[in-house]
């Protein structure tokens, strides 16, 4: 005879009563490690944003564990404390507010989306922690909404839309339509990047937003082509970019009008394939940048993953090396003390020389005009730089979304 | 004493309590369990003691929130007020709503407060001036006052007003489902036909019923702003109202009590699993479909079956005696 286990109603109870409980016991260790820099990174690891979580990650991932082989920061090691947000503002703050509460965890990076940075500025000063960015593009975070814990290592929102300007003053194209996600991001670049054609006395016919996670970018295809454009400027990031993309390739948008867009990501490129061979854009970062640091990064790169980095992998070693430079220049990671340090702070880093100026806590970095190609020795397209703008160009001035020449 | 009342007693002394013994976090995880109770509580007037399944109960919270935030950013009322009118104004634009659809029954009432929900998430992406459009109100203070009052600008005060407000809450629902007004909500419930042929003017009970759950929704979305510091669309997303929904069915329908609970289980359940892994929606869809198939009854259910059942033995054994 054999007795076979009932799934009994209590059996399923208990079982889900210990799944609830038993992290609170596995965490409770994390807490208690001691000596270690902690590291925050609440990550849109899920979502339509989720692919952007994931190159933070992989990106922060690989700077720890080679910065920990060479004895950490200050000789303690890094541990980063990684959660998934989904992208949801809600979420976002809870798990930024476990970090700082429950493991005494001050330092903050990672946090995709510019609605969840919005929501956890405000939070800053009463946390004393310091939140370095390393993808949030709306340039309000280093405006009107700047607090003093907030630093922004990447390129902005704003300077991405200003180095497209730059190439369409060169490219001379007289008229535009634009496309953005709908939400905070997607608004500001557009707003900056008409502004920007009004200066330039391009006349840029309209704009239209999609929301996060739209599948089916048909109708808005057809909107962009009525419009009569000679070029469409494109705000779209994730799974988003990848669903315009392949449809804009069906509709053929590319045999009728210019496709410029804000960011050009490799994850969106092996998406889509041949369909974004032609795209130009800024690139916040691309592994075709030539400088010495990015050569060296791309190898180390290569030696963990067997491929090339992608937009926010760059992005966030270069917020990791600012980490670094500040923690070591502060000599610890209190906010009193890091926040000074890390003041027109200036690194060498995959992009050049970096500053971070101490008026708005903005990296004053080049801008990098990137076209898609296929290149031999890639399986997928590939961003090539085409041009690359003085980072006097491509800031704006101090606590300002605008440009003024 | 019977033992339920026993039991809640002791609950709400333990979270009295609560701020004595918990650390920071775990008394902010509770702040947002007691907020996320009352709003699952105020859905389980219409679903559990009316059957009106609403898709868009999520409408009263992200009203309140975005209320309560815009009145504590451009005004200086002191957060008590900012709540209670928060509150009166979600309750007042429900009267409109349950007007409009209790019109349909069924999943056409479900599918009109929906659409309300939906035009509601529109309009705050697109009334920038008023709602900070994608963006929302960040920077939400808890204000001090009245009368020069801080207590509820720090964690555990703040704590307490919302722990009384769900308290509050919760005693004013029970009033109301054991009066005659809820007698007639039941028979709404089981049959709506002969509760009109008893005299009875349903819709208006409905319309009633769907503007105090919207009024104590709002309630807790004008809790919420102040606690996290933010309103956003989020609040307004369709998906929030698919969540309370199931806050309320795994708690325990036509319970009051059930909800809440089923709000603490969600909340703890979402925090931990996605803690854990990346695949947590995953886990979380299995317990769902484990709960609606194993204790389709929910959490209070469970609980008070199994205490039922102990109870059984030892009054035959009395009865021997």
């Amino acid at each position: 005879m054999t007795i076979r286990p009932r799934l009994t109603r209590r059996a399923v109870v208990a079982g889900t009563g210990a799944a609830v409980a038993s992290p609170w016991v596995w965490t409770s260790a994390r807490a208690q490690a001691g000596g270690m820099i902690k590291i925050g990174m609440p990550l849109a690891l899920t979502g339509p944003l989720g692919s952007v979580g994931q190159q933070q990650k992989r990106g922060a991932e690989l700077y720890a564990k080679l910065q920990n082989e060479k004895g950490g920061i200050l000789g303690r090691k890094i541990e980063l404390l990684i959660e998934d947000t989904v992208g949801n503002p809600a979420t976002c703050v809870r798990k930024a507010q476990e970090m700082v509460e429950r493991y005494d965890c001050r330092l903050l990076t990672g946090i995709t989306l510019s609605s969840e940075a919005l929501a956890i500025v405000p939070k800053l000063a009463e946390w004393n922690a310091i939140f370095i960015s390393s993808d949030n593009g709306d340039g309000r975070l280093t405006a009107e909404s700047f607090v003093p814990n907030f630093f922004r290592a990447n390129t902005s929102g704003p300077m991405g839309a200003r180095v497209v300007s730059l190439y369409v003053k060169q490219a001379k194209i007289k008229s535009f339509f634009a496309l953005g996600l709908d939400y905070a991001w997607g608004h500001n670049s557009v707003q900056v990047f008409e502004d920007e054609m009004k200066r330039l006395k391009v006349n840029f016919i309209g704009k239209v937003f999609a929301p996060t996670g739209t599948k089916d970018y048909s109708t808005y295809i057809t909107k962009i082509r009525q419009s009569g454009a000679e070029g469409v400027y494109l705000v779209l990031a994730g799974d988003d970019n990848n669903a315009f993309l392949a449809q804009a390739a069906q509709y053929q948008l590319a045999s009728k009008m210019a496709m410029l867009t804000e960011q050009i990501e490799l994850v969106a490129l092996r998406a889509v394939g041949d369909a974004s061979v032609g795209l130009i854009g800024s690139a916040r970062y691309a592994f075709t940048i030539d400088t010495p640091a990015n050569k060296e990064f791309v190898e180390l790169w290569k030696a963990e993953h067997k491929t090339v980095p992608d937009t926010f992998e760059g992005e966030q070693w270069q917020c990791m090396k600012v980490f670094e430079a500040g923690i070591t220049k502060a000599g610890g990671i209190e906010a009193d003390k890091l926040r000074p340090a890390l003041e027109d702070l200036t690194i060498e880093s995959v992009k050049g020389k970096v500053l971070m100026r101490k008026c708005d806590h903005q990296g004053v970095q080049k801008g990098f005009a990137v076209k898609v190609v296929k290149k031999e020795g890639f399986d997928h397209p590939i961003p090539e730089v085409i041009s690359t703008f003085p980072a006097e160009q491509t800031t704006p001035p101090c606590n300002k979304m605008t440009y003024e020449d | 004493m019977r033992w339920p009342r026993a039991l809640g007693l002791a609950f709400v002394a333990l979270l009295i309590a609560a701020p004595f013994g918990l650390p920071a976090f775990a008394m902010t995880l509770l702040t947002e369990l007691v907020i996320l109770g009352l709003f699952a509580m105020s859905l389980d007037l219409m679903v559990g003691y009316t059957r009106l399944i609403s898709f868009g109960h999520v409408a009263a919270y992200g009203l309140g929130a975005y209320a309560s935030g815009y009145m504590l950013l451009n005004t200086s009322l002191p957060l008590p007020f900012v709540v209670i009118l928060a509150t009166l104004l979600t309750g007042v634009i429900a009267i409109g709503v349950g007007w409009v659809c209790t019109l349909a029954t069924g999943v056409s009432f479900a599918m009109l407060t929906l659409a309300f929900a939906q035009l509601l998430y529109a309009i705050a992406f697109k009334w920038t001036s008023v709602t900070g459009g994608s963006d929302g109100l960040a920077g939400i203070p808890r204000r001090a006052g009245p009368m020069g009052l801080t207590l509820l600008t720090t964690k555990t005060g703040f704590y307490y007003f919302a722990l009384a407000c769900l308290i509050g809450s919760f005693l004013l629902c029970r009033k109301l489902v054991a009066s005659p007004f809820g007698a007639v909500l039941r028979g709404i419930r089981e049959n709506e036909a002969k509760t009109v042929s008893l005299g009875f003017n349903t819709r208006l009970y409905k319309i009633a019923v769907v503007a105090i759950a919207y009024a104590l929704g709002g309630l807790a979305g004008a809790l919420y702003a102040p606690f996290a510091g933010f309103a956003n669309t989020e609040l307004l997303f369709w998906l929030l109202s698919g969540q309370v929904l199931i806050m309320v069915i795994v708690g325990g329908s036509g319970t009051l009590i059930g909800p809440i609970l089923g709000a603490a289980f969600f909340l703890l359940l979402e925090h931990q699993l996605s803690s854990v892994t990346e695949a947590w929606a995953l886990f979380f869809g299995l317990i769902f479909i484990g709960f609606v198939l194993f204790a389709p009854e929910g959490i209070w259910g469970l609980a008070t079956g199994w205490v039922k059942r102990r109870e059984k033995p030892l009054a035959k054994v009395r009865l021997r005696d």
